[in-house]
């Protein structure tokens, strides 16, 4: 196995089965509950490797269109993912608000159908002006992965202006998924723009971009604290100063009543 | 060709780099974060700020001053209220991470409380940034749009609970 064999194999094999710890890890910490769509995300990507790892390495050999078709179907649900996990984040300091959590999925809605609608756009007149490289169906893909670079950016934004810092883990997501996702439309357009010869560069920096991001999820994953269920609770259970939340609830009723007056 | 390439590249740079400055962020903040916690809020005069909101009074000086002076009079009243609205913003960003700090208490009263006071402090927040935008659109239009008071009941409210965080591990 020559060296750009070895690194291949290492840069499609690594990322994914370091996948496994990070899912471990957020499953040993319940972090699973608070994110459950970025942990169905670390499945869905692990199917994927173990779909992919016999096709490229010869074990299991397809004709070109059904391995092309497979790999959009696992793109398309890749890009869905993102979607997801980016609303997980958007909607993290207000989930505990019903109301709120519900006007800032319709906000995030509106966001996105007009970022896709923009990057659509964008990548449309570029793709239909020249010709490329890549099939017209990836270029949609790349359209939504540019849309979801300004919605990370949305992320981070709404978090700063709230003013409520992200936890640890969520902070990792963002920072991991902010790599791949702003690197992505990068790579994909460097490939598609024939500027160098040797086409796997940008695949090896594709695949260790995305090794970086699965460390960082690791990293997070492990520095982050163990996440108790705190909903549900209620203050007659903790003991001492149970009481006194319960007069505290009381105490802001009665505020609320009189203050409204 | 070329220029998806040279476009694209010039995005993922700057998204980069901003994402850059949210690690560098997160990291350089974390020195002055107690400082900010324990830091004093900015003081609001909430009884003035509800003088200004205050629909009778606006109702008063509709009656008694001519439609000119009325829009006039009005405009600088909304521009004393936009400022008493930007500190409650302000103070609702120290109130949230007074919850957030409470809400990692090992204490689980504590930590609910906490968590109470995020939620509260993140809506007066948002009703802060929809009546600052209201109070612009009524800087325009004084004669049609009225200022809300609602949110001096909220900021009470809020650093009410703050203040009486069981066990008062936060100032």
């Amino acid at each position: 196995m020559d060296l750009q064999h070895f690194i291949f194999r290492y840069l499609f094999v690594a990322p994914h089965v370091l996948l496994i710890p990070v899912a471990i890890v957020m499953f040993r910490k319940a972090l699973h509950r608070q994110f459950p769509v970025f942990f169905s995300y670390l499945c869905y990507e692990f199917l994927q490797f173990c779909v992919f790892y016999p096709i490229l390495t010869r074990l299991l050999i397809l004709p070109t269109w059904i391995y092309l078709d497979l790999d959009m179907f696992f793109k398309a649900g890749s890009t869905a993912f993102h979607f997801g996990i980016l609303q997980e984040l958007f909607e993290s300091p207000v989930k505990h608000d019903d109301s709120l959590r519900k006007s800032s999925t319709r906000i995030l809605r509106w966001v996105t159908v007009a970022l896709v609608v923009m990057a659509s756009a964008f990548i449309g007149f570029q793709y239909y002006r020249q010709a490329h490289l890549l099939p017209r169906s990836y270029a949609s893909i790349e359209a939504l992965n540019i849309a979801q670079c300004f919605l990370l950016v949305l992320v981070f934004l709404w978090h700063r202006f709230l003013g409520h810092k992200m936890s640890t883990f969520a902070f990792g997501i963002a920072l991991g998924l902010g790599l791949t996702a702003f690197l992505e439309p990068f790579f994909s357009a460097w490939t598609d723009s024939r500027l160098m010869q040797r086409a796997f560069i940008p695949d090896f920096l594709w695949m260790g971009t995305y090794h970086c991001s699965v460390l960082i999820w690791l990293y997070y994953a492990l520095a982050s604290d163990k996440n108790i269920p705190r909903s549900g609770e209620g203050p007659s259970r903790h003991g001492s100063g149970g009481g006194s939340l319960i007069e505290m609830r009381e105490s802001a009723a009665e505020m609320e009543r009189l203050v409204r007056r | 060709m070329t220029s998806l390439f040279l476009i694209v590249a010039v995005l993922a740079a700057v998204l980069l780099l901003f994402l850059a400055s949210q690690v560098w962020g997160r990291y350089a903040r974390r020195s002055d974060t107690l400082q900010t916690e324990t830091g004093q809020l900015t003081e609001v005069d909430l009884e003035a700020f509800e003088n200004l909101t205050d629909p009778e009074e606006e109702q008063y000086l509709r009656k008694n001053l001519s439609s000119a002076k009325f829009r006039r009079v009005q405009r600088t009243r909304l521009r004393a209220a936009k400022m008493y609205v930007a500190a409650l913003s302000h103070n609702a960003v120290v109130l949230v991470a007074v919850g957030q700090t409470a809400r990692s208490s090992a204490d689980p009263a504590i930590a609910a409380a906490g968590q109470e006071i995020v939620q509260r402090a993140i809506r007066l927040r948002i009703w802060c940034l929809l009546s600052l935008l209201r109070m612009n659109a009524a800087f325009v239009f004084p004669a049609q749009l009225s200022p809300s008071g609602r949110l001096a009941n909220q900021y009470m409210l809020v650093t009410y609970m703050a203040a009486n965080l069981p066990g008062r591990v936060v100032a």
